[in-house]
């Protein structure tokens, strides 16, 4: 094992945890602001894939459609997200984590559905779009400069919502609607509204990641349920609620996935469960979160 | 049995039909339709096993496969490879569910609501692991066929009998341990554990006795099945499947003993009924689910037990105002 | 907790809808051959199912048009198994029971497949599979009532790959990557028996296996990038995740760097949407189950367009195999005179199949056709849109399977 591979494997672990990253900080937001753990959002994820499947093939001749697809997509899953709160969500905000469980598992059947009703059951591919065709020599490896871009934006979205959360005044009645809502109430802020906002902003979030995976991927139905039950495990170990944490849980996550075929490849998969179950036994808030 | 006999001829009628009902059942209807039955009746078991975690304790698990998968393949191994008696090998179900709940329990109610949730998922799905990697013990994702089983059983009317006393029995027995006074207790728990705490009661002790008792009954369905399709796979202990219980216990309505029992029979047969009509049973799935969540929180008995209710409460206030 | 009276309305309840589940099945067709077919109809696997059942009814709407079998019609009942062993069984037995089909015919999933085929040995019904890969249902779990009109893992994931490999390039060192799951594990195992035979001093220098299922490689790619092969061989990697395994490699450049033998690439139905330009298994050696541009009888042009022009995509093999099964049961209840399952059986045993493939026999040891499997070199060519193999070869007869010899070592076990 060279600094070379090691190299390579960390970038490698890096460029696919980075797009989970997107999708889990969504599901961390959520579940902070509105105490719900949103089983669907896997779900929102693939739905953000297949219009960006659609608005890239049916545009194809446009040039840069591509990037025009990444503003667009995302807008339109927050869209999604924002119907899905008013109309459902918003009912069950009361009720026990068991019915919010089996509301948003019937989400994901019913957006699984559609998505076959829309787009059929067969495999889709999305081309990597110019300019980032080509591939970056590090270490005498040429690593495709996509993969390296993905890194960059999840570093560049973690970022600005870290700023957005810190700097911004609505960043800081999200963290506040987290830690006490009904003072924010008595303040006089809108908070349904704000939920509406942050599960919007959730929803964004995984149609960025729909987006921006399938150039190195594929579009395909069951990409939903791939994708949840990591997200679940990186929110876990970052911390329910907690945005640094579930970067570090995604950067932890694709690490071990890429250093453990190495180590352990059977068990690998295992891995993750293993170190939720710790996690959830000792500090049970998570990496970064904060103890109730 | 002071039940039955302390009620009324009407009662008394009631609690003689339905056995009857169902010990006649083969006569009536075809083998085809006496296997689903047997299906439902085994879902049940599971569900009612599940309900008694989450109905009566309050505690939501979303792992009940692993522990229902535990049963299945602990038959199984012992049947088709240790070659043990048929007996032996069914009892062998519940008891290593039970033991591997003990484990799992153990670390599980050390954490409540949401965290003690997401445990029970992380640890079935590290049994849904262990039970697809480990082709040499389990037969990894080829699962295990041609599990034998005594000849007499093969019989899709005999399995189906042999599947009603047990189930029969073990009901009984989750019916007597909900209204006993443990049953009492895990209530208490789930209105108000901290004040239950205060009365004196080692809250975690009987949370991880409901975790127990809830597992071993899932390994009895889970080696009913085992024994009825003569296979098991990997995916007995899949999330989905976990969550496929929980919606039949939430259909039926978890606040209700028959709850669970009602949700499996009307679970299996509409999904059986809806796939045959469109490829999109999904669809129609994910939407009663969703309706079920919104409008019918307490499930069909919780709604058929209101009507009941309202219904009674008017006649009996009507026969007051009219002897007056 | 609420009385018990709730408990007995409720029993009762349950009782009285089976009941009204008596009145609602419908009575079985006297009249028709009835044909059940229980493939994955939902989900991401459709494509498939509904391939074989547009296969089955193309089949069926022939033969009823000439008259049918013994002058009665073929009907042909399809049911969704979702994947799941539990209620592919269930509508097995319902088929079976309730609907009186004289024949079980599907799946994919080589779960339903088993589970299926052990309730057909019970019952003593006919069970013919027309995708499921996995050799040990026919071979080590094999009995009298399960056949395959169809290829199996031995030639389509093993042993066509090897002889084609070894023909081709004969590369010393080869490294694997396959889905963590027993039908890529068997798929290694039986390309190295044939391969090793073939190539006595070649090795397999190192064995990865991602999860079932997922679609990122690029871990696993970079290692095959510094592990000093010539030759990558996929272990049944397939549909969606192939896809994304190809576009990975495309842009570490693997497929420039070394030989590429990839089986499923040779599938249609993974790469007809892509076009020349985005990446694709540039030069590898895959085999193809149905490579219905290449195969000259006419017969084989009127079904594919038939099959597109019905569900606008082009059939897949499991189509063909439906087609092929539903003939084989026509040929079979002529030949006997009858329908019945112990005499059809006996026909079926060794008979040739006279299909638009060529002559496939179905042997006795295994009742197993000797379906052909094809492969090629992956590249675009002027005619189709989408990539397939060209230089196109056929690997016939038993020597593509495991001879009956190690069928029998292997039921011994």
């Amino acid at each position: 094992m060279t600094i070379q591979v090691l190299a390579w494997q960390a970038l490698s672990g890096l460029s696919v945890g980075m797009v989970l990253f997107l999708i889990a900080a969504g599901l961390s937001i959520i579940f902070g602001a509105l105490n719900v753990l949103n089983l669907a959002h896997g779900s929102i994820y693939m739905v953000g894939a297949f219009i960006c499947y659609s608005l890239t093939s049916t545009f194809a001749h446009l040039a840069g459609v591509f990037w025009w697809t990444l503003i667009l997509a995302p807008i339109a899953t927050a869209l999604l997200g924002g119907l899905i709160e008013i109309v459902l969500l918003r009912r069950i905000y009361a009720q026990e984590m068991l019915y919010q469980y089996i509301l948003t598992f019937g989400l994901i059947l019913i957006l699984g559905e559609l998505c076959k009703l829309v787009w059929g059951v067969g495999y889709n591919t999305v081309a990597v779009p110019w300019p980032l065709t080509g591939s970056v020599s590090i270490m005498a490896l040429p690593f495709p400069a996509y993969n390296l871009f993905l890194i960059g934006c999840g570093i560049a979205v973690f970022v600005g919502l870290w700023a957005f959360m810190r700097y911004t005044g609505l960043g800081q009645i999200i963290r506040a609607v987290t830690h006490n809502r009904e003072m924010v109430n008595a303040l006089g802020i809108n908070v349904p509204r704000v939920y509406t906002g942050v599960f919007m902003l959730g929803c964004w979030l995984a149609g960025l990641a729909g987006t921006l995976m399938p150039p190195m991927s594929v579009v395909a139905l069951g990409a939903d349920m791939e994708v949840i039950i990591g997200c679940f495990v990186i929110v876990v170990i970052g911390g329910l609620g907690s945005l640094p944490g579930a970067f570090i849980g995604s950067v932890i996550l694709g690490l071990l996935t890429a250093f453990g075929i190495f180590v352990a490849p059977r068990l690998a998969v295992a891995f993750g469960f293993i170190l939720m179950i710790i996690i959830l036994l000792v500090r049970p808030w998570g990496l970064m979160g904060k103890p109730e | 049995m002071k039940e039955f006999l302390k009620a009324d001829g009407k009662r008394r009628r009631l609690w003689f039909g339905a056995p009857v009902v169902f010990v006649l059942l083969p006569i009536f209807i075809g083998e085809g339709w006496l296997s689903l039955f047997t299906e439902m009746m085994i879902l049940a078991l599971a569900a009612c096993a599940l309900n008694l975690m989450l109905g009566y304790a309050g505690m939501v698990s979303f792992g009940p496969a692993g522990l229902y998968a535990v049963g299945a393949y602990a038959t199984a191994i012992f049947l088709k490879k240790a070659g043990l008696p048929f007996v032996l090998a069914m009892a062998a179900g519940p008891v290593a569910a039970g033991i591997v709940g003990a484990v799992v329990g153990w670390l599980c109610v050390r954490r409540t609501a949401v965290y003690f949730a997401l445990l029970t998922l992380a640890f079935a799905q590290i049994i849904w692991t262990i039970v697809f990697e480990w082709y040499g013990f389990t037969g990894g994702d080829n699962g295990i066929v041609g599990i034998p089983v005594p000849a007499f059983l093969m019989s899709i009317t005999h399995y189906y009998y042999f599947t009603l006393v047990l189930v029969v029995t073990a009901l009984t027995l989750l019916w007597r341990i909900g209204n006993s006074p443990f049953g009492k207790i895990l209530q208490a728990i789930r209105e108000n554990p901290g004040r239950t705490e205060f009365v004196g009661i080692h809250v975690r002790r009987y949370q991880l006795y409901a975790f127990i008792l809830s597992s071993a009954f899932l390994g009895l369905a889970g080696s009913l099945f085992c024994a009825f399709s003569r296979s098991v796979f990997p995916g007995y202990a899949h999330w989905i499947k976990s969550t496929d219980m929980l919606v039949v216990c939430l259909l039926g309505g978890i606040h209700n003993f028959a709850g669970p029992i009602v949700g499996s029979v009307v679970y299996l047969y509409v999904s059986k009924l809806i796939s045959s009509y469109t490829m999109y049973w999904m669809l129609f799935l994910g939407i009663i689910v969703v309706l079920l969540v919104l409008y019918m929180r307490g499930g069909i008995m919780g709604y058929l037990s209101e009507k009941f209710l309202s219904e009674r409460g008017e006649l009996q206030e009507k026969g007051a105002g009219e002897k007056a | 907790m609420r009385s018990n009276g709730r408990k007995i309305l409720c029993m009762v309840s349950g009782a009285l809808l089976v009941f009204a589940l008596l009145t609602t099945f419908a009575y079985a067709d006297k009249e028709a051959i009835l044909v059940g077919h229980v493939h994955s109809m939902s989900g991401a696997m459709s494509m498939y199912g509904i391939s074989c059942a547009t296969g089955g009814e193309i089949a069926i709407e022939e033969i009823n048009a000439a008259g049918g079998v013994l002058g009665r019609p073929l009907k042909q009942i399809t049911r969704d198994d979702m994947l799941s062993p539990e209620v592919g069984l269930r509508e097995a037995k319902d088929l079976v029971i309730n609907k009186k089909v004289h024949f079980l015919t599907g799946t994919i999933s080589s779960a339903v497949g088993q589970a299926i085929s052990q309730y057909a040995k019970e019952a003593k019904v006919l069970f013919i599979i027309n995708i499921s890969q996995s050799s040990r249902t026919t071979e080590e779990l094999g009995h009298r009532y399960v056949f395959r009109i169809d290829t199996n893992a031995v030639p389509y994931f093993g042993y066509g790959p090897a002889l084609a490999l070894a023909e081709k390039w004969a590369d010393k060192k080869v490294i694997s990557l396959g889905f963590d799951y027993e039908m890529g594990h068997n798929g290694l195992r039986m390309f190295k028996e044939k391969y090793f035979e073939l190539v006595p001093d070649a090795k397999i220098i190192d064995a990865l296996w991602p999860p079932l299922g997922t679609t990122d490689f690029t871990p696993y790619i970079t290692k095959m990038l510094v592990s000093g092969a010539d030759c990558f061989f996929l272990s049944c990697v397939y549909g969606g995740g192939e896809l994304a395994f190809t576009k990975q490699a495309w842009s570490f450049g693997l497929y420039d760097k070394m030989h590429a033998v990839q089986p499923c690439a040779g599938d249609v139905e993974t790469w007809s949407k892509v076009k020349k330009g985005e990446p694709y298994p540039k030069g590898a050696l895959a085999t193809c189950r149905y490579p219905f541009w290449a195969i000259e009888d006419p017969r084989n042009k009127k079904f594919a367009e038939e099959h597109h022009k019905r569900v606008g995509f082009w059939p897949s093999y499991g189509g063909m195999n439906q087609y092929f099964i539903i003939y084989a049961l026509k040929d079979a209840i002529e030949k006997a005179g009858t329908v019945e399952t112990e005499k059809i059986i006996d026909v079926l045993k060794g008979m040739e199949l006279n299909t638009f493939v060529g002559k496939v026999r179905i042997r006795e040891c295994d009742n197993q056709a000797m379906m052909p499997t094809w492969y090629g070199i992956m590249d675009f060519t002027p005619d189709l849109p989408f990539p397939h193999i060209t230089e196109v070869k056929a690997l016939v007869g038993e020597s593509a399977y495991h001879s009956c010899a190690q069928i029998k070592e292997l039921r011994g076990k």
